[in-house]
């Protein structure tokens, strides 16, 4: 079992304080769900204990299996077990989607002992037949061209293929239909088990119905304001993040309120 | 014109030796003498003149040694020239190209049996003996190179590869000329590998010459790889004639500081030309490349696409030019290089260069200079990947639009694979 903890976390962009002191902690086996307004720190959050250099922390730690992992560079932290599933992906072109999936898992390995291209092979075309992918999306460049939905598929599709400890999924829901979430959700459910934990950032329940979370933190002002169980995250869709935070007692303007 | 030989006992004894025919002879004493009164080639911000590129070595025969010959053999076992410094170690020609009267040889052999075909060719179309300094001591120093004719309406399908490689295990000059000529309606491709196998610091300069007849078709590729100290002037050219397309795809992979000039005339109406190239500059290099296509024929068609990654120390200058000549009406010029920088130290210029003297023609270019993308070095990183490994792989996506555009899916892999080899030799020193 592993655990992931973040710790009075405070983090700055541009100079602008985004989070607030966020606390959190995870195990493996376990699937959290970040909920919350826009503009409230979320995506901060999933970038900054992945290592954006654009985002900085000023106070706090994260924790990876009681080890700060914040002094790591980006890939050292991804090798540690964590993996980031981009609202954005970039777009490699000139890159092969196989060959970068490939590299990435050979990256985890010892140098002399590879995944044999085969056997690398036979698990890609497995996984990307459990996400509905054609086999041509392995032949194409690392998302260039690819639809908002491909692209959510492919970061599903080296999740499943990498298998880190933690997977922090932001966004994964926006811009995808109905069937495609259900693809994305096959995915990750089939993650699910004792060595393999998520944080799920999404500011709608309808991902949760197909993904059901353990834990439902809600997110405002750049802290964590509540937490619960599935439950919450309904209750959220009735009621709206407002209710919430008027019920709380918390001074803070949502972005996208009525002036 | 007779020539008192006397004055040139070096040349006299290669002349006899080789049995090169006399006008030949006489060409070399002319440029010999014309030499020293010819400008060295100016080329847009890039600054070579200091270098030890002039040749100073007097014209002589030289073997290479026998046990380096023995490591030498490629992979490749038919359609192919392997040579060693002055020496054709391997020359097979496929029963294709026999059948149908293609001629291919080395240089001495060409000028034996061949005379009055590599007369009618050698520095007369493409380039011109005494255009400067180093193209008349170029010819005044030849002792290597390769012919190869392909007569009218022969198509040939299978690839033709040569293996160049320049001795440096000792201090001698490498001076190589190819021809190729291309007969009306024959399509043909070629695969050229230069290469530098010794360390000894030498000179090489290398003219290259490419006539396309009437409606030919020639795919031109080269992975030129020449080491780190060498001291290079490599000169590509093509003549096009009415219709006529050339390929060219550039490799330049090479480690010591080199002059590249790559230029496409395109004579005839409707000659067509594309020029793709990229480069990697690595340590303290310094790589120019000039890159020209001159429009001359009406509705001509000139592309330049030229990428190149600059590391370490290095310099890398992309000269762009497209010259439409008055009365190329509809000629097209196109343009676009670009260099990725990947230290702070390391100095790059992408000039794009437009000089078009008639109206009615079309002409565009770009050009820039940048740094590599962060969020895809991030992105990359993120899945585990080593920032080494990640920057190559953003170099190569980078060079993606250049190798994308390279006809031949074999050249593609084997320059991805050089790309790959020299970059990771390159990162040793960041």
């Amino acid at each position: 079992m592993s655990t992931l903890e973040v710790k009075d976390l405070h983090v700055s962009i541009d100079g602008k304080n985004i989070l607030k002191g966020v606390n959190l902690t995870m195990k493996t086996g376990e699937i959290h769900a970040i909920m919350g307004p826009n503009g409230t720190g979320k995506s901060t959050l999933s970038e900054a204990i992945m290592g954006h250099p654009a985002y900085k922390v000023t106070q706090g730690e994260v924790l990876l299996n009681g080890e700060n992992i914040l002094e790591l560079p980006v890939d050292e932290r991804a090798r540690a077990g964590l993996f980031l599933a981009m609202q954005y992906p970039a777009e490699i072109p000139g890159v092969t989607n196989a060959e970068f999936i490939r590299g990435a898992i050979n990256a985890r390995r010892p140098e002399d002992k590879p995944l044999s291209v085969r056997s690398f092979l036979k698990q890609l075309d497995k996984t990307m037949s459990v996400l509905d992918m054609t086999e041509e999306m392995a032949d194409r460049y690392l998302n260039e061209g690819f639809s908002g939905g491909e692209k959510k598929r492919n970061e599903i599709l080296q999740l499943m293929m990498i298998k880190p400890k933690f997977a922090i999924l932001d966004e994964i829901d926006s811009g995808l239909d109905i069937d495609a979430l259900k693809v994305v959700s096959r995915g990750v459910n089939q993650m699910r088990g004792p060595e393999f934990g998520s944080l799920i950032i999404t500011h709608y329940q309808r991902l949760l119905n197909y993904i059901v979370p353990d834990v439902v933190h809600v997110m405002m002002g750049g802290r964590i304001v509540k937490q619960g169980g599935p439950e919450l995250a309904k209750r959220l869709e009735d009621e709206g993040y407002a209710g919430l935070r008027d019920e709380l007692g918390l001074d803070i303007k949502l972005v996208d309120e009525e002036a | 014109m007779t020539v008192d030989l006397k004055k040139y006992p070096a040349i006299a004894e290669y002349a006899k030796k080789t049995a090169e025919p006399t006008w030949f002879t006489e060409l070399r004493t002319k440029s010999l003498e014309k030499a020293s009164s010819l400008e060295l080639p100016s080329f847009e911000k890039i600054r070579y003149q200091r270098w030890p590129i002039q040749l100073e070595q007097p014209l002589e025969k030289k073997g290479s040694r026998k046990e380096l010959i023995e490591t030498l053999k490629p992979e490749q076992t038919g359609n192919m020239v392997v040579q060693l410094g002055q020496n054709t170690l391997e020359l097979k020609i496929s029963s294709e190209m026999q059948d149908q009267g293609v001629i291919v040889c080395d240089w001495q052999t060409a000028l034996r049996e061949h005379g009055d075909l590599v007369q009618k060719y050698f520095m007369q179309k493409a380039v011109k003996f005494d255009e400067d300094r180093l193209t008349a001591q170029h010819v005044a120093h030849l002792t290597s190179g390769l012919f190869i004719y392909v007569p009218k309406n022969v198509v040939l399908k299978e690839a033709f590869t040569s293996y160049f490689f320049q001795d440096a295990t000792a201090k001698n000059d490498y001076v190589h000329h190819v021809i190729i000529v291309v007969g009306e309606n024959s399509e043909f491709s070629y695969l050229e590998n230069l290469k530098t196998v010794g360390e000894q610091a030498t000179t090489a300069n290398i003219i290259v010459e490419v006539v396309a007849q009437e409606n030919s078709h020639v795919k031109f590729a080269s992975v030129d790889r020449l080491g780190a100290n060498t001291t290079t002037y490599l000169n590509r050219r093509g003549h096009l004639k009415k219709n006529a397309k050339i390929d060219w795809s550039m490799g330049m992979m090479n480690d010591g500081n080199i002059v590249g000039d790559f230029d496409s005339d395109l004579a005839g109406d409707g000659a067509h030309s594309e020029v793709k190239i990229v480069a990697i500059s690595t340590g303290k290099q310094v790589q120019g490349i000039d890159t020209r296509v001159t429009n001359i024929g009406k509705h001509t068609i000139g592309h330049i696409l030229q990428h190149g990654v600059i590391l370490s120390r290095s310099t890398l200058t992309f000269n762009g030019i497209g010259h439409i000549i008055k009365g190329a009406k509809g000629a097209d010029a196109q343009q676009e290089s670009r260099v990725l920088m990947l230290s702070n130290k390391a100095k790059g210029d992408a000039n794009p260069i437009l000089l078009i003297d008639d109206n009615d023609v079309t002409a565009g270019h770009a050009a820039s200079i940048g740094r590599v993308n962060q969020e895809q070095l991030y992105y990359l990183m993120s899945r585990g990947l080593p920032k080494k490994v990640a920057e190559r792989l953003v170099i190569i996506g980078f060079l993606g639009p250049v190798l994308a555009a390279i006809p031949s899916k074999v050249i593609r892999a084997q320059l991805k694979a050089t790309i790959e080899r020299k970059l990771i030799d390159g990162q040793k020193d960041e």
